[in-house]
């Protein structure tokens, strides 16, 4: 069903190489281990696209349960930043890396802020669902979120009546949440918001309340009708500017940081045709050729929630939660507290002169990882790198294939190479290749290096 | 609890990235060029208050029965207003703000706005960040078509600099790079002697080109060029950390913390022509009062401490600050004691140099557009009155001619 913009890849005659599972396992999810990258290629894209988007029912029982044994003993619920360092734990432990990824889409897209909202509890349900309807149909979920008590204080939804119907929602819900600013008019905004008046919630759940509710008659874009909430996201569903725009985002979030027009007015079709379903969409997405083209392949920026879990997963490092999430808020991302309505601007607003470094520590800081305890911060370099490899030439190049599937400039190898036979008495070759303390330690303040460059930043 | 702070002490004393490599020809140059700077330069202080300040509480009109039929429960009083007129207050919060009007140092721009008000965060932000109402405005801000006008902007990595945590659409350059020092304090690029790993990593973060050959472009460029421009401008923050002494107390708020940042960058004689700070909180449309006062106060004594700190460090006679907000808000108070977002309002131009006093006109609370207060001065005019003290074309960086408020005392 795939427009020809979107053909798949397999009828393009191109090869679903490594780079590309890279590719595609970055933007899906954060970022493949070596092992996941060799099962991608053995069992091609079409079943690894089927993988990525599998029902994951039993993990999501797992990791309920593991939440539900520390829920309110070990984990603080209230506490925003337990509750980040929780989802942060779960996006790097999760064997459903597309769910979490496109749950911190939709975060960014319905961004809600623990700032007004003060209550981790509050967010945390608001992620689950959005986790629970992340790759089902759209509807479904801006239905759940219209009525998703944390988005109910954010939106100031709780204090909407009939006779003062606060309009901070409906005008969001068209602006940001459906079809994008220019396809309502001011009038709009008053109508919709009367038909959420009465749409409050009782503690943490959401409740109806018919005394504050404006049962008359609206006029919404064009249709009139005695509408209440529901029916107000029915019709913003069946306007095309809302495919165009939630497909837009979509792509910009997992393809392109800046489509082009022709391509957002394919997807746009392209999700329209799906009735708003989000995993067909997906699916036709993965396995196009486009995806894996200019347009796409190493063309955004990471986030740094992408940064940092990205590089934890790839490498099978161990890091505290905490320490992920302070190293994270440091370069300009703080999980449930999103800047403003709009979500995180990302691509080159992640990239400043505080955010910059903070990125530099983190690569500093996860290239040395060590304890001697079990469960202690740890990364495997031995399985990273390997100890037979004693040459500088070898161990760069084994780095270059880690990190960048070996697409990394010969100058930067050549350089990398030269510091590693480095001493304070000029260069060694010999001490590089005989003492294994002194390679170790060169090899992690390589690795640290290596992903201090522009090029591992760019996603 | 694991807290930010706690991270933040613990890592304080580490020095993740020293600079290294020697000084570039480049940063030679700017020193250079630094220091044969002008020293009697304008500079320009942009304050945004984002979310939407609610004017009518800001500047209250306490003489108008329509202002208290409109806010039953959010109105200011008579008897609490800082008097500014026999018709104007400011908010009681702002007595501080009050005092340097009565200096003469400080003008009430009223009714400010723009034509076919949008009451969309983004949009009307983006229309006062790109001083544009076109439906596609351009990329680069005013403030950042400012700095591409400007000459030698691009010899100093200061000519414009935001203390917010990232970059303001208003200062997006085409030709320029501008930093964002969110902290400078903890910037964390100590400058003692740096290890080779440092060394390395500036090397190769600076030096190559994108491999993908997007003739610059690409985003490896993009980051290329953001880490050259933080290794330049951390050496000279530091430095100018470093030569900054003041008895200023600053309030302890998030603004008071920018506009001490910026006392120092002004202090350092960088080539500073604009900085940018933002205060945030002002979208309330619920519970409006307690928070208000709260921002109005940090604002007014953020105000006043940088006017006292500038006159201190001998500055104050080439600082100008601008207040603004994307919009103001409707004018009657909605049911949960807040206001929804509403059209034009007050902007006020803070300094030595200001020509002091109530410029333009209160809008009428009678006659209003959708709700809403009617603008009459085009936000553009203050705009062209400040491009032209800080010896801008302001025709070419607003794309178009408006009338120049006359905002500014006559220069000696």
């Amino acid at each position: 069903m795939a427009a020809a913009f979107f053909a798949p890849l397999s009828t393009a005659g191109v090869e679903f190489d490594r780079r590309k599972a890279a590719h595609l396992l970055r933007r899906a999810g954060f970022a493949p281990t070596e092992a996941e990258l060799d099962q991608a290629i053995e069992q091609g894209l079409e079943a690894t696209v089927e993988k990525l988007l599998a029902d994951d029912s039993e993990q999501e029982a797992a990791f309920q349960q593991a939440f539900d044994s520390v829920a309110g003993s070990l984990l603080n619920v209230a506490d925003p930043f337990q509750v980040q360092s929780w989802w942060l734990h779960r996006m790097v432990k999760t064997a459903s890396p597309l769910r979490e990824k496109l749950t911190l889409f939709w975060h960014g897209h319905f961004a809600t802020s623990v700032h007004k909202v003060e209550d981790g509890e509050l967010m945390r349900r608001q992620i689950d669902t959005l986790r629970r309807l992340a790759w089902g149909n759209f509807r479904e979920l801006v239905q759940a979120m219209a009525r998703d008590p944390a988005m109910l204080v954010w939106l100031d939804g709780e204090s909407s009546t009939r006779e003062h119907p606060n309009e901070n929602f409906a005008r969001e819900l068209m602006e940001l949440f459906t079809c994008g600013i220019g396809n309502y008019t001011e009038n709009d905004v008053l109508e919709a918001a009367r038909a959420f008046t009465g749409w409050h919630r009782a503690a943490s759940e959401f409740v109806f309340h018919p005394d504050d509710h404006d049962f008359d008659r609206k006029s919404f874009l064009g249709k009139s009708g005695r509408f209440d909430g529901q029916d107000v996201i029915d019709i913003l569903m069946q306007q095309p500017a809302t495919s165009r725009f939630i497909a837009g985002k979509l792509l910009r979030f997992f393809a392109a940081p800046q489509p082009s027009e022709e391509a957002i007015a394919e997807a746009g079709r392209l999700l329209d045709q799906t009735q708003l379903d989000i995993k067909w969409f997906l699916r036709e997405l993965f396995l196009s050729a486009w995806f894996y083209g200019e347009e796409c392949y190493r063309r955004r920026i990471a986030s740094p929630v992408e940064f940092v879990v990205g590089t934890v997963r790839a490498l099978g490092a161990r890091m505290p939660a905490a320490d992920l999430n302070n190293h994270i808020q440091a370069m300009g991302q703080e999980l449930l507290a999103p800047p403003n309505v709009k979500g995180w601007d990302g691509e080159q607003t992640w990239i400043n002169s505080s955010t910059w470094p903070a990125r530099l520590a983190f690569a500093q800081g996860v290239s040395i990882l060590y304890s001697e305890n079990a469960y202690g911060p740890h990364l495997p370099l031995e399985a990273i790198v390997p100890a037979h490899l004693n040459e500088p030439k070898s161990v760069v190049d084994r780095l270059a294939e880690v990190l960048f599937q070996g697409e990394l400039a010969d100058e930067a190898r050549r350089e990398v190479a030269e510091f590693l036979v480095k001493t304070e008495e000029g260069p060694n070759a010999d001490v590089f290749r005989d003492d294994e303390g002194f390679r170790t330690d060169k090899t992690r303040q390589a690795l640290a290096v290596m992903l201090s460059l522009p090029e591992y930043h760019a996603w | 609890m694991y807290s930010r702070r706690a991270f933040l002490q613990t890592t304080a004393g580490l020095s993740f990235v020293s600079l290294a490599g020697g000084v570039s020809p480049l940063l030679a140059r700017a020193a250079e060029l630094s220091a044969g700077a002008d020293r009697n330069e304008h500079v320009l202080v942009v304050v945004e208050l984002a979310g939407g300040n609610d004017g009518l509480n800001t500047v209250v009109p306490f003489e108008n029965s329509l202002y208290y039929k409109n806010r039953p429960t959010l109105g200011i009083a008579k008897d609490q207003v800082v008097r500014l007129s026999d018709q104007l207050g400011l908010h009681p919060r702002m007595a501080a703000l009050g005092e340097l009007f009565r200096d003469g140092r400080v003008a009430v721009v009223q009714g400010v706005g723009y034509p076919e008000p949008d009451r969309s965060h983004f949009r009307s932000m983006e229309i006062w960040h790109t001083a544009s109402t076109q439906k596609q405005p351009p990329t680069a801000g005013w403030l950042g078509r400012l700095l591409d006008t400007a000459p030698g902007a691009n010899d100093t990595p200061f000519a414009g600099l935001s203390l917010t945590s990232s970059l303001p659409q208003a200062l997006r350059a085409d030709k320029v790079a501008v930093p964002v020092v969110a902290q400078l304090q903890s910037i964390a690029l100590g400058t003692e002697g740096a290890s080779p790993r440092e060394a390395l990593v500036r090397k190769l973060a600076t030096s190559f080109r994108d491999p993908k050959g997007s003739g610059g472009a690409g985003p490896v460029d993009f980051m290329q060029r953001q880490a050259e421009t933080v290794y330049r401008a951390a050496e000279r923050l530091k430095d100018a950390a470093s030569r900054y002494r003041s008895s200023t107390d600053y309030p302890d708020t998030p603004l008071g913390g920018q506009l001490r940042q910026a006392a120092e960058i002004i202090n350092a004689d960088l080539g500073v022509r604009v900085l940018f700070a933002s205060q945030d909180g002002y979208d309330t449309h619920a519970e409006q009062a307690d928070t208000h006062a709260e921002l109005l106060g940090q604002l007014s004594e953020a105000l006043s401490a940088f006017d006292r700190d500038l006159t201190e460090l001998k500055k104050a006679d080439r600082v100008v600050l601008l207040v603004f907000s994307e919009f103001g808000r409707r004018v009657d108070e909605n049911a949960s004691r807040g206001t929804d977002h509403g059209a034009a309002s007050s902007v006020f131009v803070v300094g030595s140099p200001v020509k002091g006093g109530l410029l333009g006109k209160y809008p009428s609370l009678e006659q209003l557009g959708d709700g809403d207060l009617i603008y009459n001065t085009d936000f553009r005019s203050v705009y062209a009155g400040l491009l032209d003290w800080l010896g801008c074309p302001s025709r070419e960086v607003l794309r178009g001619e408006f009338a120049k408020l006359e905002l500014l005392k006559a220069q000696a």
